[in-house]
């Protein structure tokens, strides 16, 4: 069930060139939340900045009741947030929204598609996949601009997940982009889940590659900006198919995961 | 808190047991809003504004936040008067100590009388508030609450199809409020509740665009609260029914500000979003500060300021 919970900041650990991955106590977070799922911060005490700053649940240690979030410097907030410091208290709502469905064929395989810090939600995705199917069902497939923005390598090769790489200037990895591995990976057939977390543009060509091929789900984690993260303020929508028309629905509360063929750009 | 305090406070037939309700639209119908608290304790709810017919309301972008405040331009979505009458009111009713006001919202005169002709006698609904002050609809709401004849009319004519409390929710984008709520009142309306949001925009300097799919939106949170707090004070003097008054309460004591401003209750909006128990905290805090200030009843202090 989702509350207002102020969590200790267990430890901080760069993960790259202005990436930032926090561990953050809280057992009751930790303890329900779903890869998918996010925390909405109160980066400052006052006014301004308002409005909280949505973060995907990153990793989650259920036994010692600890869950992390990964963020890349990008604006005011994750700025204020990035001069937090171990043992300060961070003011969040959580878990949030519907996350991922991993489904129950353990015979499916599961190609997880990040894009930058899209690889912050895979990663707990990863997680996941791992204890319920193991290690070996899942192949991720990491895109960034250049080999300083590729995240979490380390991370995902520890678990003995197969992890294919592609930079857009091919200064790590495939020269090109991820959607291009991913397409190489679905020419191979067989039952596959796709899922997908990044840019829009990239999501858009995931959706693509994936409608032309015969998966079995292909579920995208949109980011639209949010004002209350729970489904109040009707601020986050996103145009999806319902019947033969469609409604706004919010990426906070009915998402952020959708599946692709349910979005209308 | 001792039980010698009286928190209550009467809008026409409403009876409120503290003074504090939350704003349409920053609170849904209050399903979302269980798992943080008891949604009972609120003097009322006041829920999301209902149209006849389902709105899809505006494209996104919708919201950009603004120094201690936001703009918002979400253009009335809700799922319209059949989804209320037969979901969400049913689930209200799980809550037989919280009184409901129904923020009712049209394109024309029609949809406003037809929506209050569908609620007449309903016993889950307490109040109608008439919203004429929506500044991100194209037609209807803003094109009646910016004058005095725009508003009566409209007032007039859901007064004619309702028995229900009826508050008027007025616009602070227009030159007098206290004249409109003047016309309001001699038209039938019960209570005035003000104010809504204050008409804006945002741009992105680098892209050049406009952050909002609307362009313009509605401003609300703190950085709105002196203003909305001039505009009680000046309607309370104009009018002698209560107010609802809001803009920015983000604590108790911004919310003992309304009150001392002529304010009878008060309605929590954007400080929901922030903090989702922002509504609760401060009965508590108006409680409190009544009893640091010896204070028997919060109707001593309505008005109270000199």
């Amino acid at each position: 069930m989702k509350g207002v919970y102020n969590c200790e900041l267990v430890e901080r650990k760069q993960m790259g060139p202005g990436a930032l991955k926090f561990v953050l106590r809280s057992p009751e977070i930790s303890k329900s939340v779903s890869p998918g799922q996010f925390v909405n911060v109160k980066v400052s005490k006052g006014s301004d900045p308002l409005l909280r700053r949505p973060f995907s649940i990153h990793w989650v240690d259920r036994q010692n009741g600890l869950f992390g979030i990964l963020f890349v410097l990008v604006g005011r907030g994750t700025s204020i947030l990035s001069d937090y410091k171990v043992g300060d208290s961070v003011d969040l709502i959580g878990p949030l929204g519907k996350g991922f469905d991993i489904g129950d064929d353990p015979d499916t395989r599961h190609l997880l598609v990040a894009g930058g810090c899209g690889a912050a939600p895979i990663h707990f995705l990863c997680q996941s996949i791992c204890d319920k199917f193991g290690c070996g069902t899942a192949n991720v497939l990491l895109g960034a601009r250049n080999s300083d923005a590729v995240l979490c390598e380390t991370e995902f090769g520890g678990y003995g997940v197969n992890v294919d790489i592609a930079t857009d200037d091919g200064s790590y990895g495939f020269h090109g982009t991820v959607v291009d591995l991913l397409s190489n990976k679905l020419a191979e057939g067989g039952k596959v889940r796709v899922y997908s977390c990044g840019p829009n543009a990239m999501l858009r060509a995931v959706s693509n590659a994936c409608e032309t091929a015969d998966v079995e789900s292909c579920q995208i984690s949109l980011e639209n900006n949010m004002s209350c993260g729970f489904g109040v303020c009707l601020g986050c929508v996103q145009k999806i198919k319902v019947g033969d028309g469609w409604e706004h629905r919010c990426v906070c509360k009915d998402g952020p995961v959708f599946e692709a063929n349910e979005v209308i750009w | 808190m001792s039980n010698r305090l009286d928190m209550s406070v009467q809008i026409g037939k409403l009876h409120m047991k503290n003074p504090v309700t939350v704003a349409s639209g920053t609170f849904g119908h209050g399903k979302e809003m269980v798992d943080f608290y008891d949604i009972s304790r609120l003097g009322a709810i006041t829920i999301k504004g209902v149209s006849l017919q389902p709105w899809l309301g505006n494209p996104y972008p919708r919201t950009v936040e603004t120094p201690s405040g936001m703009l918002n331009a979400i253009g009335l979505q809700n799922e319209g008067l059949d989804s209320l009458l037969n979901e969400k009111l049913p689930w209200l009713a799980g809550f037989p100590d919280l009184p409901v006001i129904v923020n009712i919202v049209g394109h024309s005169i029609e949809e406003y009388a037809a929506v209050a002709r569908a609620l007449e006698g309903h016993p889950g609904v307490c109040a109608l508030e008439i919203n004429i002050s929506c500044p991100n609809v194209k037609s209807g709401c803003i094109a009646f609450g910016s004058t005095p004849e725009g508003a009566s009319q409209v007032v007039k004519a859901v007064r004619a199809e309702t028995s229900h409390t009826l508050i008027t929710k007025l616009s602070p984008n227009v030159t007098s409020v206290p004249e409109i709520a003047v016309a309001c009142v001699e038209a039938g309306s019960d209570a005035i509740s003000l104010i809504n949001t204050l008409v804006g925009t945002a741009i992105d300097p680098w892209k050049r665009k406009f952050r909002l799919a609307n362009i313009t939106g509605g401003l609300s949170g703190p950085a709105i609260k002196p203003i909305a707090l001039r505009m009680v004070y000046e309607t309370a003097k104009a009018v002698n029914v209560p107010i609802i008054g809001m803009g920015g309460i983000s604590n108790a004591i911004d919310a003992v500000e309304f009150l001392l401003a002529g304010a009878t209750a008060v309605a929590i909006g954007t400080a929901n979003f922030i903090n989702p128990m922002a509504a609760e905290e401060i009965i508590d805090g108006i409680e409190k500060y009544l009893s640091d200030t010896n204070t028997n009843s919060v109707k001593e202090i309505i008005g109270q300021c000199s």
